[in-house]
């Protein structure tokens, strides 16, 4: 005889759980944001490789500097400052080409700005400075090219473009250049 | 009716890839002729160079002959002599036409990067890169976007 009212709560007390998990679930999928496409995804990684070049570049700069400032000014010492500069204004122009293709819905735009990645701190020496640098341009212009196929034709054309960029930065780095 | 319709556009899409196959081999034709001249006013190291930057674009060029008539189509014979940029009599001109070589041919790869096949935008994109590599080795003056003309950047803000 208890068993029954029992029985009937718990039926109850299921139909009604369940009621509430659907009502939930429903809620929730009405207020997620919508997945980013594959292409925006691509985007938002070159961006973030870009500001993560430029932190490389910023502090290369002034660990350039400072050495200078310590050892005294040599010309193999400014002209490499003066490589690293010219190198790090192409990279804010990337990012800016970048950015400019970045249209986001406002569902799908985050309300906060995304933090810049932290750039690992620069070597010390000069041509460990350079040496760095240059790794990390050959690995972001073949990142940029691995994105290539998710990536809108346009935006392909940038990143390609970008990509070379990168690479020919190495050169400029002092990596396997010809001796003008 | 329908396999129709839907021929048509597949049909101009072959039509917009072979015709950036076409400029490319165009680009790399001219480029394969414009490093003879280069590497008759070259010597030693340069001129070493200049031979391994020939053989590159020779081969780059030989790729999309084939890449070209898979696709059903005739490539685009070489011509007999090509017209360069600038009059070459010495070294540094000689280092100068490279430069500007590898600027035409890093452009002439952009319409074939736009191609909706991975895998020929992977060989664009890495001829691109090599012919930007290239162009910094001659001592070209660096650019932030190899191969894309002014018009297509936008302004920033």
């Amino acid at each position: 005889m208890r068993a029954e009212p029992t029985r009937r709560l718990v039926l109850a007390a299921a139909g009604a759980g369940s009621l509430a998990l659907a009502g939930c679930k429903g809620i929730t999928l009405l207020g997620s944001r919508p997945k980013p496409g594959a292409g925006v995804v691509a985007l938002e990684h070159a961006i973030a490789a870009e500001e993560l070049m430029i932190g490389r570049y910023r502090l290369a700069l002034a660990a350039l500097s400072s050495a200078l400032h310590t050892t005294g000014k040599t010309k193999a010492g400014a002209s490499d400052r003066a490589v690293v500069a010219g190198v790090l204004a192409e990279h804010r122009e990337h990012l800016a080409q970048l950015r400019a293709r970045l249209v986001l819905p406002p569902r799908l735009a985050t309300a906060t700005p995304r933090p810049s990645p932290t750039p690992p701190t620069a070597p010390s020496v000069r041509h460990r400075i350079l040496a760095e640098l240059a790794t990390a341009e050959a690995a972001a212009s073949d990142r940029l090219i691995r994105q290539l196929p998710a990536v809108p034709p346009a935006l392909a054309q940038l990143m390609a473009s970008i990509a070379a960029s990168e690479a020919a930065h190495v050169v400029q780095l002092g990596y396997s250049r010809l001796a003008p | 009716m329908t396999g129709g319709s839907q021929a048509a556009p597949r049909r101009g899409q072959t039509k917009q890839v072979v015709a950036a196959l076409q400029a490319a081999l165009a680009a790399e034709q001219a480029a394969s002729y414009g490093y003879g001249i280069v590497g008759a006013h070259l010597t030693g190291a340069r001129f070493a160079a200049a031979s391994a930057d020939v053989v590159a674009h020779e081969r780059a060029r030989d790729s999309l002959t084939a890449m070209i008539a898979a696709r059903g189509t005739q490539p685009r014979p070489a011509a007999a002599a090509y017209a360069m940029p600038i009059t070459v009599n010495s070294a540094a001109r000689a280092r100068a036409l490279a430069i500007l070589l590898e600027r035409q041919v890093a452009a002439a790869y952009l319409g074939l990067v736009a191609a909706s096949d991975p895998a020929l935008r992977q060989f664009a994109a890495d001829h691109m890169r090599d012919s930007a590599i290239r162009w910094a080795r001659w001592g070209g003056r660096p650019a932030a976007f190899p191969g894309l003309p002014p018009s297509s950047l936008r302004r920033p803000g």
